[in-house]
């Protein structure tokens, strides 16, 4: 959804082509999020359907068709921008799911599936101190703070593989 | 790459408590290495790097560091050792109050040799960004000056190996970020380093290997990756709804 709402944000700032909608909010998510141009096409018909912005100028060249944003566009926006983000807490479901059943088909003795998934966020860890001073490198303090926090996310995910270490008893040795 | 420090089978065992006691160890760390050492309070870090520095002795098993065999050294010989080959950087600085920051950074070169070591010590300072600072007490720096002191201190005599226990631990993030940019740098210029840290952004920013203990036993001895990536491989920021 925040793709159809990042569309809408940057047409509010100017008319746009679809090609820099996408250039511009790639840009803008540091490279994070990669959207290919159809997806955008889809996006600003969609929007342009539902009377939230509109194309000036001719149909006739595609590409170079530029896309305004309308009244209701701009208020559908605000609501979206002014309303907190009130998903459930999204976890990595693949690690729990294999957390719960190595309980219990490995006799409870978690070891190497906790250590090697510590390794996992270790490295996730590191690559995410690399791209926080790369943003900051860069002058990009906007994309830091998204990397900081993905790393407070992470520290946490690494905080839960040491409790749950501890409770199994200090892991296990084999990790190859 | 050589080996420059092993530890073989080492147990460390305390009267009276368990804390920090170490049940069986045995690790290898390459000249040029920069290591993490992580682990909650009372894991046992701390006296591994105790142990490494020669600043304690094991109950059981050995430890050899560049060479040397600590167990058959002399308390002369280890003390020989400490000064010659290793650098420490404590959490708490530890600087003497009485005596100027160029005093402090001077104390392992004086205890070497009667010749003055001053020039270098400035030099060093410098490079460090400390330069201004040089004839200034303790107590007119701030905490991250000190720390940065306290490197130049454990640096003056060119030791094969620095060793560093919670050194951002009593610095504010700003200060924190600087002492570790310039152990980064040290690093790269090719000096070995081990780092003991609880907190695992501090380890993976500039250690390769991360070494994880857990009540006196390593549980996990990492090597990562220092390859960079991709920013959308190490950050997804996307909704996986479909849009509709």
């Amino acid at each position: 959804m925040s793709l159809k709402y990042g569309v809408l944000g940057l047409l509010a700032e100017e008319p746009l082509h679809g090609y820099e909608v996408k250039n511009r909010f790639e840009a803008m998510l540091g490279g994070t999020w990669e959207v290919n141009i159809g997806q955008v096409y889809t996006t600003l018909q969609r929007l342009e359907r539902d009377g939230l912005v509109r194309p000036v100028g001719s149909r006739g060249d595609r590409g170079k068709l530029l896309y305004e944003l309308l009244e209701p566009g701009r208020t559908a926006l605000n609501a979206w921008l002014s309303a907190p983000d009130q998903g459930p807490q999204r976890l990595h479901e693949e690690f729990y799911v294999k957390l719960l059943l190595a309980t219990r088909l490995a006799n409870g003795d978690l070891g190497p599936l906790l250590a090697r998934q510590k390794r996992a966020y270790l490295q996730l860890l590191r690559d995410l101190n690399q791209l926080e001073d790369r943003a900051k490198r860069d002058g990009r303090n906007d994309l830091a703070r998204l990397v900081r926090g993905a790393l407070l996310h992470t520290e946490a995910d690494i905080k839960w593989i040491d409790e749950l270490s501890e409770k199994n008893g200090g892991g296990s040795r084999d990790t190859k | 790459m050589s080996e420059l420090v092993r530890l073989t089978d080492i147990t460390k065992v305390y009267q009276g408590g368990v804390t920090g006691a170490l049940n069986g160890v045995s690790l290898a760390i390459e000249e040029g290495e920069f290591t993490a050492i992580m682990g909650p309070s009372g894991s046992g870090k701390s006296t591994l790097l105790n142990l490494v520095a020669g600043l304690d002795r094991p109950s059981s098993g050995s430890v050899t560091v560049a060479g040397s065999d600590l167990g058959r050294l002399s308390e002369t010989g280890l003390a020989r050792f400490r000064r010659d080959r290793i650098g420490f950087v404590f959490q708490f600085f530890h600087l003497l109050p009485n005596l100027t920051a160029l005093e402090n950074v001077l104390i392992p070169a004086q205890l070497r040799s009667r010749v003055s070591a001053a020039s270098a010590g400035r030099a060093l300072m410098s490079r460090l960004g400390i330069g201004e600072v040089a004839d200034r007490y303790p107590s007119r720096l701030s905490g991250g000056q000190q720390q940065r002191v306290a490197v130049a201190r454990a640096l003056i005599n060119q030791p094969k190996l620095l060793l560093a226990d919670e050194p951002t631990g009593a610095l504010d993030t700003k200060s924190g970020d600087q002492v570790m940019a310039l152990f980064a740098e040290l690093h790269q210029e090719g000096q070995t380093i081990v780092l003991v840290t609880h907190d695992p952004k501090l380890a993976t920013r500039c250690a390769a290997r991360v070494i994880s203990m857990l009540d006196g036993r390593v549980i996990d001895d990492a090597r990562l990756e220092t390859t960079e990536r991709k920013p959308a491989d190490v950050i997804r920021v996307r909704s996986e709804e479909p849009s509709r």
